[in-house]
């Protein structure tokens, strides 16, 4: 059972203080532990730090790894630059959204996966990559995607 | 000019040997020492470390800070991972001695998102310093304090241009801000700051150790020291490689096997595109950009869709803020597509897109929107299919 998100601002705050520049690790913690950043998260840093309830949508709208929408349990980052599409990332896709049934940007009917591709991350060397939730999967054939993503919880 | 293993040699100096060096010499010695050393940053940009250093040392204010760039997010670039991953006491040595050198108590890692595995490594390298009395309160039983932590980004490009970095860390958009004032004056929090590149810091124990007059003599003229290379696209072994600067791209790709050359992307999706008739220039701060990105193309890529991608890719990055670039990187990747699919009638109807690439370099405010248009500019005039045969705008 995932925690009330007032209570994980409220931890957060204990550990980064309120002061303006704790609002990044606040939204990171919420976003980790809750997968988005629901309204009731806005308020309450907003409230926390003193700024507007706006200030902080236009802060986490920023940056594409925080969702004000809920995503699934496990999140799937596809690389798509073009070291990891040039060892055949287009292929990875295909066989993951076969396997799940959706298209990237999507998350399955049971909140199972969110599937997303993304912009280099930094794993050039070892494509195909891909970002599951926190851990890098390399050389990635489709079999082994579909292995990896028919494992998650 | 070839293959040269410092930074990322087998045989890595004892921890805390350079710091215990840098203690026993003034701070002013310690910028002196790496300024003579001529390093510039390492992120790309190309400032040079020392000058740097020197003005925030110089600046007036409380609570001076020193940031790590490890934002390492241009497209083709991976040898901050590596150095993140295995040389992270190196890394946090040099982000000391920095604070030691600019009256500084307080590093901040600036780590990106997508690297967030790399945090227990960081974390461990922190506490084995500390227990050694190498970081944190009085160091080595001195006055001298310094300890740092490591904070996420949350998944932005142009975090890595350093001003956007900093408004990230004070929980704001990471917009780029008008220069001056600079960091070193006015940076994180108001505070004079420095903002280097994680390679940076990881060379600074080496110059401390060995010396400026050692360091010079790596390189070539006033491109001194090694460089790191991520290497990836079509070869034999894709890889992070250290070499002198002045080193050529020729000499590079020779280590990694490349065959059927039909380009090459240095530095980055922002970088420069070099043809197969190109591999004599030189990886330094004259030529290509020693940024670190090598991405490498054989005769079988269609160039025009690695373009789409590149494009692609700026679109989903400009923060917005400046109209050429957030409009700009859209209409190239609309004429990208229609020189693909072949809808461009004549040469004449390019031209607008090129004045667009001109206006977009001088009309936007950082590297992102400035650099950009590079891609395009160099790939349709070397590379592209267009009518009238390839090539040659």
């Amino acid at each position: 059972m995932s925690r009330n998100p007032v209570d994980i601002v409220t931890s957060a705050m204990e550990k980064y203080g309120s002061g303006r520049e704790a609002i990044m690790q606040m939204l990171t913690d919420v976003n980790r532990e809750l997968g988005y950043i629901p309204e009731e998260a806005i308020r309450a840093i907003a409230a926390a730090v003193g700024v507007s309830n706006a200030e902080i949508y236009s802060v986490l709208s920023f940056y594409s790894f925080f969702s004000t929408e809920p995503r699934g349990r496990n999140i799937v980052r596809l690389c798509n630059t073009i070291s990891c599409r040039m060892a055949g990332a287009g292929d990875i896709l295909a066989a993951i959204e076969d396997e799940l049934g959706i298209r990237a940007g999507e998350t399955t009917p049971d909140d199972r996966v969110t599937l997303e591709t993304t912009s280099c991350i930094g794993l050039c060397d070892q494509g195909p990559a891909m970002l599951v939730n926190d851990t890098p999967h390399t050389r990635l054939t489709p079999d082994e995607a579909r292995r990896i993503i028919a494992g998650l919880q | 000019m070839a293959e040269m293993r410092v930074l990322t040699a087998e045989l890595q100096p004892e921890a805390g040997a350079a710091l215990k060096k840098a203690l026993g010499m003034t701070a002013a010695d310690v910028v002196f020492e790496v300024r003579e050393s001529g390093m510039k940053g390492r992120g790309g940009a190309g400032f040079p470390t020392g000058i740097k250093w020197n003005l925030a040392g110089a600046a007036s204010g409380a609570d001076k800070m020193v940031i790590c760039n490890a934002d390492e997010g241009e497209p083709g670039t991976f040898k901050d991972r590596l150095l993140l991953e295995k040389y992270s006491m190196q890394l946090l040595e040099g982000m000391t001695i920095a604070g030691y050198a600019i009256g500084s108590s307080k590093g901040i890692i600036y780590l990106r998102a997508e690297y967030p595995y790399l945090v227990p490594a960081i974390m461990k390298a922190r506490q084995d310093l500390i227990d050694r009395k190498l970081m944190g309160h009085f160091i080595l039983g001195g006055n001298f304090t310094f300890d740092v932590e490591v904070r996420l980004g949350a998944g932005a490009y142009v975090c890595g241009e350093e001003t956007s970095l900093i408004e990230s860390l004070e929980g704001k958009r990471g917009e780029p801000r008008n220069k001056p004032p600079f960091p070193v004056n006015s940076g994180y929090l108001g505070r004079p700051t420095i903002v280097n590149n994680v390679e940076t810091f990881v060379n600074v124990p080496h110059i401390i150790l060995n010396g400026s007059d050692w360091y010079r003599g790596l390189g070539i003229g006033e491109n001194t020291g090694t460089k790191l290379f991520s290497v990836s696209g079509d070869v034999e072994k894709p890889g992070v490689y250290e070499l002198q600067m002045g080193s050529t791209i020729g000499e590079l790709l020779d280590l990694a096997g490349a065959e059927d050359v039909q380009a090459v992307q240095v530095g980055g999706a922002s970088g420069i595109t070099i043809t197969a008739g190109e591999l004599e220039r030189t990886l330094s701060f004259d030529d290509l950009p020693p940024g670190g990105s090598v991405i490498v193309f054989d005769r079988s890529r269609d160039m025009m869709d690695v373009l789409e991608n590149f494009l692609e890719f700026f679109v989903h990055e400009s923060c917005g803020q400046c109209t050429p670039c957030r409009e700009g990187n859209v209409r190239l990747l609309d004429v990208t597509r229609s020189i693909r699919d072949g809808r461009i009638a004549s040469r004449e109807e390019l031209k607008d897109f090129f004045m667009l690439a001109e206006i977009m370099k001088l009309g936007s405010k950082c590297g992102l929107g400035q650099t950009s248009p590079n891609c395009f500019v160099d790939i349709v005039t070397k590379l592209a299919e267009l009518p009238g045969g390839k090539g040659g705008i």
